[in-house]
Parts: structure tokens; C-alpha cells; sequence
């Protein structure tokens, strides 16, 4: 399925994967060139610390404000582009107010959410991306993705010797 | 100043003979649903008279009360309106506009007084009862509230023929039809803005009560009677 | 037991999207046919006109609203199991949350579709959306019914969401092992995933970020439902206690329907190995803790009312109390309180069963408790000329019927697409020493029961 130069080898369990990983950055792989994927998060192993940070919370909150300015925007546009009187309440309430801002703040903080998550996931791509099945069986996948041709052998032995149980190569 | 329209209902007059009733369906085409329908609790009158008895035979005293739409200046039933089918005009009227309805009956279940109606069918009049509809008033279709508007179509009448003729109303020139129709003239109507017309001096007067004033709805129509029953609160 | 590998948990947990007994189809039919026919009575209600349900002056709002409250209440569910456990990490949420997600998404569609059924003009309800209408009119915020508009759809978007985002690395998994056709509706579904250490670390954090912001969400959606009745001066209705009273009731008809669907899919997707009597126990305390804070409301509700001695208060008091409504409230006392309060409270009765018939009480008596809520303060207003009395018809008990089929068909057909319990979720939860997740981990003798 890919359609990148890489070569990767499956390991078949957490700690082996840490071992592939450490080779690999002994071999002088940077770890932009790395690629790691796996069938769960394996978040206290250190083969998946790459690309931790993210501004998802930052994100949320300004989606957050700014679907709380729409909803106040909106609740007292309309109180004030069709003013009438109901029940002796003032031309604009500030409780209705407040409830419509407050729901358009998690509204908007909620759709931030999944959009970013979407874009900064890299999900939804057209083109495709490198990925083995053998992931959803437990293996974990540990490669480098466009290798130079003469280190080929080099990284195969280096993975081998790491643990994983199979090591493809493909080209684009 | 824009007039407020009020009412005065003596209930040392009312006799319960419920000529105001027939006269409201009359003026605003205002179907009956059928035996039927009325027994599920479907039937529409804009104005009813309440009948209670009070003490032991042979001491028995019936006592009547019309109740109709007390156009309140606070009205609970305003703001639960999602699509401001029911709103506060200028003159101090509850306004029922029947095009906004759909029929979420949130006003119904906000006035204290009852005095909300639903179309629960679309009406129907057999021939020839259909010759005898008000061109003035809409006919309101399946899924829409109605209630009584102080005849609105009698003021606004009332108000062009005055602009027409350059002048002022006169009190009393505007009757809603169960005013009219009254045969012991128990119900005055009348501008709560002019404090000379025959309602504002009666609205003072000693024998005025307001029902379910203690709700703080401001009601507009303004009771009389020389003792005080029915458990209503003073204005 | 023997200890579990990821990839026997992938299969035992991928074995009920692989076709269906001859019982599964019976059961669908059965459903569908219940749902055939609600919608056929809707129709006829649309057709013929509202008066064809049982509503009438003075209770203006009956069996539809009843309906409209449950659900909304029932979907809070997945809200208290996925949020605010994960916010706790406690880890035997892991098997669980799916189940309870699931629920909420489809409660909500459920009850969000009552406020077009009651309408009396159904075919005008997009009035209710705040459009520039050529009719120069907005619709009026002050109304506790555009508070639902909002509330409801963010809660819609936030459970849904809620659902979905966790459910993608399950569906990449079906897809790895899927073919044909089943494969590309998969590979659409998965969107993709990979499972990069980015694509995880985005995932975790949208799910932190949807926890922290779904409970007030839900907290104000039963709140804003609770204020459809308090913003009336209806007697009994307008109480400054509604918007807790009923957010806790709504937490509470969830965790009960919650057990109730884990034991079904227990039993049917012979999932016995994975949703484990602590489980149930752990859901239990958290109904019992449920039905106790429900008595503490309904009683400090009750004793202001009769303490007040307020004339057309104490007439709804009596009626519930004593009167033509009392044995509707003493059933939803007892399936409310009575019933669940030893089960729930005796670690003997607390089995899957005992929690199972607590919350199967529980359901029906919340379901009582919103229609008592609604129609006996309805039934006696401010004036005694006007009370009335309120019966359902066909069309309304069809209906109803009809939304407790629809959830039973939606389940049953979600649990047959998407993997009930959330694969990876469990795969990834710290082990214990033996190998297990502790989400798995036998307790005493459990298993059979």
C-alpha cells in the first residue's frame, strides 16, 4: 500500500520495538525519517515519544471564544433586529443571553476539536501513506522512510538484530 | 399616548346567562368541536363563565365568574413563545399572531388563567353555518393556538373610522362583542390610559379586585364584587 | 482463566460483526415492526391532526414531552461512564465506554425527535433554526425552547464526536482484516488511520479535550430541559430545584440503562470474559449512590411543597400523594427506591442479575417520574373550573412503544457494524502482573452469573 521508498521491519512486541528504534538512532537515522506505527497507543515506551506536542487544547480553547462571541453576537442581533415585547422582559435578557453564548462556546470548541484532530492527524488524506496489515495483528512497525539504497543492507541488519521478525522493503 | 385597553367585569351583575359566550363564537369564528371533542376536553371558548356554588341547600348561592384572556402586562405566556406567535402590542394587548404558531402549546401550559385554546383538528362548519363567518377574523387551522384578543378587529375598526373621520375615540364607540351582548351591562371596556373613561373610574373604585394578581401576571381586567370570594387577592 | 493475547481479544471481540443467528433477525424484525408502525401512527397524527393524541386543555403536554425528558435523561450515560471516568483514569471504564457512548447517541436522536412529533404544525419546526427568514423575524431566545434548540445540538455534536473519534482505530482494524466490499466501507470509515505515534498522541489529546468539555455540556442540556417546566408558573413546576433534580435523574435512568444493555450484550455476544461481574458491581454503587441522591430530591422537593402550604401546590401534593395519581408515585417510589436500594446495597444481592432487575425498576420508574412531573401539575392549575384529566391514545402509546423499539434496533444493529467494546482501549490498559488487564481481571469466583 505503500507509495514511498522505506524499509521497516514488524517486531512483535513493545520492548522489541524500543530496541528497533534504538538502533536505528544509533545507525545515525534522523527522527524525521522514522517511521513508527502500531495497533495501540504504547504511550510509556519511548519508541512512540516522537510528535507529543500539540496545540489541540490551544485550538479548542480559541474555537471555544470564538463560538462564544457567535453566540452572543447572534443572541443579541436577534433581540435587537426584531425587538418586541414579551412578557415585560427588557428588548435584550441577559440570562437567554448568556445560555446561547455559553452553548455556542462548547459548540465551537467541540467542532475545533474534531477539525483539528482531522488536520493535524493527517487523517482524510488523499494520497496514501505507508502502512502494513501485519499492525492490526499486534506487530509493531519500526523503519526509516526514504533510506539512501547503499545503507539498505546496513539498516535490514541492524532491525534483524534489534528483533523484528520481518523486514520489507518498498518502493515508490 | 397609545390607548390600553382594559375591562371592568361586575360580578354582582352576572347573571351566568352565557350571552357573551355565544356572542364570541359568533364574532370570531370560533368552531364547536362536538359532543364528542368536548367531552375530551377540546372545546373553545375564548370567554367562560365559571360557575360555583357556595353554602347548603336551602342557603345555596351560585356565583359566576366569566373568566377570558386578562391581557396581562407581564404575561408568563410571552416569552416561552419559541417563534413570537404570542407578543405584547402597544396598546397593552396580548397579541396572537396565528401565522407564527406551531403549536408547541408552551403558552397554553404557562397561563394561570386557562384561557388558551388549540385547534386540535382543522374546524369545520356544515354548510350553511359557513354563511355566517366574520370576514373580519381568520380562520385558524389544525396546530394553532387562539384566544381572546378584546375583539381586535372591533378596535382596529374602531381606530380607522376615527383616523378617517379626523378625531379622537370616543369611550365606549369600541365594544368587543361579549360587552355588546351583555344584558345586564356587567362588562364596561374601555382606555386604562384616559383616567375620565367609564373603565378607569370603575378599575378604582373600592369593589376592584385583579384574578391571580398575587402571580404578578398584571392582568387587565379588573373584577368587582362587594365581597370579597373566590380566594382572589386584591390589586 | 487463562490469560487473554491482544490478538484472541481482537478475535473474540470482532466475532459478533460476523453474520447473524436466525434469533438476531427474529429480533430485528420484531423491532422494525414496532417502529413500522410508530411511524405509521405518526403519519396518521400528521395526516388527521394532533387532536388524534390523547393531550386536551388543561394538559397541553403528555406523553411526547414524558418521552422527550427520558430520553434526553437517559442519554447521559455515556456522558458520566467515558468522561468523567477517563478524567479519574479508572480503568474499568475501558470495556464499558463504548457501550455507554453508544447509548447516549442514540437516546439523544431518539428524544431530540419529540419536539418536531408534538408540534401541532410538525411541517413548520425549521422556525426553530435562527435563519434570516424573508418573513423579517428571528426566533425568540427568551424561550426556553430555542435553550433546548442549542443545548441539544451542541450535546448531539458532543457525544457524537464522543463516539466516532475513538471508534477509528477499531474500524482500521476491521479493515486490515476485512475483503471486498466490507473493506472499502471500512477503509472510508477509518479515514486513513495509521496508527503513528502522531496520530495517537492527536487522538488522546481530542479525547482529553472532549472529556473536559462534554460533562458541562450535558450537565446544561438536562438543566435547559428541566427549565421547559420551572419557567412556568405551573404549580409544582416552578421550583428553583428542577435543574439538579433532573440532571440527576438523567444520570441515574442512564447508569440503569446502561447495566441493562451490558447484560444484554453479555449474554447475546457472549462477551462473559470481558464485561465481568466487578463491572457491574463498580455501575451498581454508582446507582445505588444514584437512587439515594434521587429520595434526597424528591424529599427536600417534597417537604418545601407541603412545609409551604401553598393552596394549588398542595393540590398537585395531595393528588401524587394520596389522590388519582398516587399509584403511579408510589410504583416509581418503589421502582426507584425500594427495589434498587437493598439490591444495590447487600454485596450478596449486588450480582449481575440483582443489578439488572434494579435497573430494569429503575428505567420504568424514571420513566414514571417525568410523566409525573408533567401531567398531574398540568391535571390541577390555579383554577379548579379548568382541571381536567389526561388519557393517552393509541397514537401516543405507539409512539412511545415505538422509540424503546427504535434503541433496541439501533443497538442491535451498531453492535453488529462497530466492535461494542473499544479493542484497543482495552489492549492498552496497564497490566498487571499476571499479563491481564485489570479491566479483564477475574474477581473470586465471578464468571458464571
Amino acid at each position: 500500500m505503500a507509495a514511498t521508498n522505506s524499509i521497516y521491519g514488524l517486531f512483535p512486541g513493545p520492548d522489541a520495538a524500543d530496541r528497533g528504534m534504538r538502533a536505528l538512532r544509533a545507525a545515525g537515522v534522523a527522527q524525521e525519517k522514522i517511521l513508527v506505527m502500531s495497533s495501540e497507543p504504547y504511550e510509556e515506551y519511548s519508541f512512540t515519544r516522537a510528535d507529543h506536542k500539540t496545540l489541540m487544547p490551544w485550538l479548542a480553547t480559541c474555537g471555544g471564544i470564538v463560538g462564544g462571541t457567535c453566540g452572543y453576537l447572534l443572541a443579541r442581533y436577534t433581540q435587537v433586529a426584531y425587538a418586541i415585547t414579551v412578557g415585560n422582559m427588557p428588548r435584550v435578557s441577559q440570562f437567554p443571553t448568556a445560555i446561547v453564548t455559553y452553548e455556542l462556546t462548547m459548540f465551537g470548541a467541540v467542532l475545533t476539536t474534531v477539525i483539528a484532530l482531522l488536520i493535524t492527524a493527517r487523517l482524510a488524506r488523499r494520497r496514501p501513506a505507508p502502512y502494513d496489515p501485519a499492525i492490526s495483528h499486534g506487530k509493531i512497525l519500526i523503519g526509516v522512510v526514504d533510506p539512501a539504497d547503499s545503507a539498505r543492507p546496513e539498516l535490514e541488519r541492524s532491525l534483524r538484530q534489534a528483533g523484528a521478525e520481518q523486514v520489507k522493503t518498498t518502493s515508490a | 399616548m397609545a390607548h390600553q385597553w382594559g375591562m371592568v367585569i361586575d360580578l354582582d351583575r352576572c347573571t351566568g346567562c352565557e350571552a357573551c359566550v355565544v356572542a364570541c363564537h359568533a364574532e370570531n369564528n370560533i368552531s364547536t368541536v362536538g359532543e364528542d371533542q368536548a367531552a375530551r376536553g377540546r372545546a373553545k371558548h375564548w370567554i367562560r363563565v365559571e360557575r360555583y356554588f357556595e353554602g347548603e341547600f336551602p342557603d345555596l348561592k351560585t356565583k359566576f365568574m366569566p373568566v377570558l384572556c386578562q391581557q396581562c402586562d407581564a404575561a408568563p405566556c410571552e416569552p416561552v413563545c419559541p417563534t413570537f406567535a404570542s407578543y405584547h402590542t402597544i396598546e397593552g394587548l396580548n397579541g396572537q399572531v396565528y401565522n407564527r404558531c406551531i403549536g408547541t402549546r408552551y403558552c397554553a401550559n404557562a397561563c394561570p388563567y386557562n384561557v388558551r385554546f388549540f385547534n386540535w383538528y382543522n374546524p369545520e362548519w356544515e354548510k350553511p353555518l359557513n354563511l355566517q363567518l366574520n370576514p373580519d377574523v381568520s380562520i385558524r387551522e389544525v396546530g394553532i393556538m387562539e384566544k381572546c384578543t378584546f375583539c381586535v378587529q372591533r378596535i382596529k375598526a374602531g381606530e380607522i373610522q376615527a383616523a378617517a373621520e379626523k378625531r379622537a375615540l370616543k369611550d365606549g364607540e369600541v365594544q368587543p362583542a361579549c360587552v355588546q351582548s351583555c344584558p345586564t351591562k356587567a362588562m364596561v371596556f374601555g382606555d386604562l390610559s384616559d383616567p375620565d373613561s367609564e373603565v378607569s373610574r370603575l378599575a378604582r373604585g373600592n369593589r376592584g379586585t385583579k384574578l391571580l394578581g398575587e402571580l404578578g401576571t398584571l392582568p387587565k381586567v379588573t373584577y368587582l364584587q362587594k365581597d370579597s370570594w373566590h380566594g382572589s387577592e386584591n390589586a | 482463566m487463562a490469560a487473554k493475547t491482544p490478538d484472541q481479544m481482537t478475535d473474540d471481540l470482532l466475532r459478533p460483526l460476523e453474520g447473524a443467528s436466525g434469533r438476531y433477525w427474529t429480533a430485528l424484525a420484531f423491532f422494525g415492526g414496532i417502529v413500522i408502525a410508530a411511524l405509521c401512527a405518526f403519519a396518521w397524527q400528521v395526516y388527521g391532526g394532533i387532536g388524534v393524541a390523547g393531550i386536551r386543555r388543561p394538559v397541553f403536554w403528555g406523553f411526547y414531552i414524558t418521552n422527550f425528558v427520558f430520553w434526553i435523561g437517559l442519554s447521559h450515560a455515556g456522558t458520566l461512564i467515558s468522561a468523567i471516568l477517563r478524567l479519574a483514569n479508572a480503568t474499568w471504564r475501558r470495556p464499558v465506554t463504548r457501550c455507554a457512548e453508544v447509548i447516549t447517541v442514540f437516546a439523544l436522536s431518539i428524544g431530540a425527535t419529540f419536539p418536531v412529533i408534538h408540534l401541532g404544525r410538525p411541517w413548520l419546526a425549521f422556525w426553530l433554526f435562527p435563519y434570516p427568514s424573508e418573513r423579517g423575524i428571528w426566533p425568540n431566545i427568551r424561550s426556553p425552547l430555542l435553550w433546548d434548540f442549542f443545548a441539544i445540538n451542541t450535546y448531539l455534536l458532543g457525544s457524537v464526536t464522543f463516539l466516532l473519534l475513538p471508534m477509528i482505530p477499531d474500524m482500521a482494524l476491521i479493515r486490515d482484516r476485512a475483503t471486498g466490499l466490507r473493506k472499502k466501507v471500512y477503509s472510508v470509515v477509518s479515514i486513513g488511520w495509521r496508527g503513528t505515534p502522531k496520530q495517537w498522541h492527536r487522538l488522546e489529546s481530542a479525547m482529553q479535550i472532549m472529556a473536559v468539555a462534554v460533562i458541562p455540556v450535558a450537565v446544561s442540556v438536562h438543566s435547559i430541559v428541566s427549565w421547559d417546566f420551572a419557567m412556568a408558573p405551573v404549580p409544582a413546576w416552578h421550583s428553583t430545584i428542577f435543574a439538579p433534580y433532573f440532571v440527576c435523574g438523567a444520570i441515574f435512568s442512564g447508569i440503569a440503562a446502561l447495566i441493562i444493555a451490558m447484560a444484554l450484550l453479555r449474554k447475546f455476544l457472549h462477551l462473559e470474559e470481558y464485561l465481568l461481574r466487578i463491572h457491574f458491581e463498580n455501575l451498581g454503587k454508582l446507582l445505588l449512590v444514584m437512587s439515594l441522591l434521587w429520595f434526597y430530591f424528591v424529599f427536600a422537593e417534597r417537604l418545601t411543597i407541603w412545609y409551604g402550604n401553598e393552596p394549588s401546590e398542595m393540590t398537585v401534593f395531595w393528588v401524587t400523594q394520596t389522590g388519582s395519581f398516587s399509584p403511579l408515585f408510589w410504583l416509581m417510589v418503589i421502582c426507584n427506591f425500594v427495589i434498587p436500594f437493598p439490591i444495590l446495597a447487600i454485596k450478596k444481592l449486588r450480582t449481575i442479575t440483582g443489578c439488572v432487575i434494579a435497573s430494569i425498576g429503575v428505567v420504568i420508574g424514571m420513566w414514571l417520574e417525568r410523566f409525573l412531573i408533567i401531567v398531574p401539575s398540568l391535571s390541577h392549575k390555579y383554577l379548579p373550573y379548568s382541571f381536567g384529566t389526561y388519557r393517552p391514545t393509541w397514537v401516543e402509546i405507539t409512539i412511545t412503544a415505538g422509540t424503546f423499539a427504535a434503541m433496541a434496533l439501533l443497538y442491535m444493529l451498531f453492535s453488529k457494524t462497530v466492535p461494542i467494546i473499544s479493542i484497543w482501549e482495552l489492549k492498552a490498559a496497564p497490566q498487571t502482573q499476571s499479563g491481564h488487564a485489570p479491566a479483564l481481571a477475574p474477581v473470586g469466583q465471578e464468571g458464571a452469573d
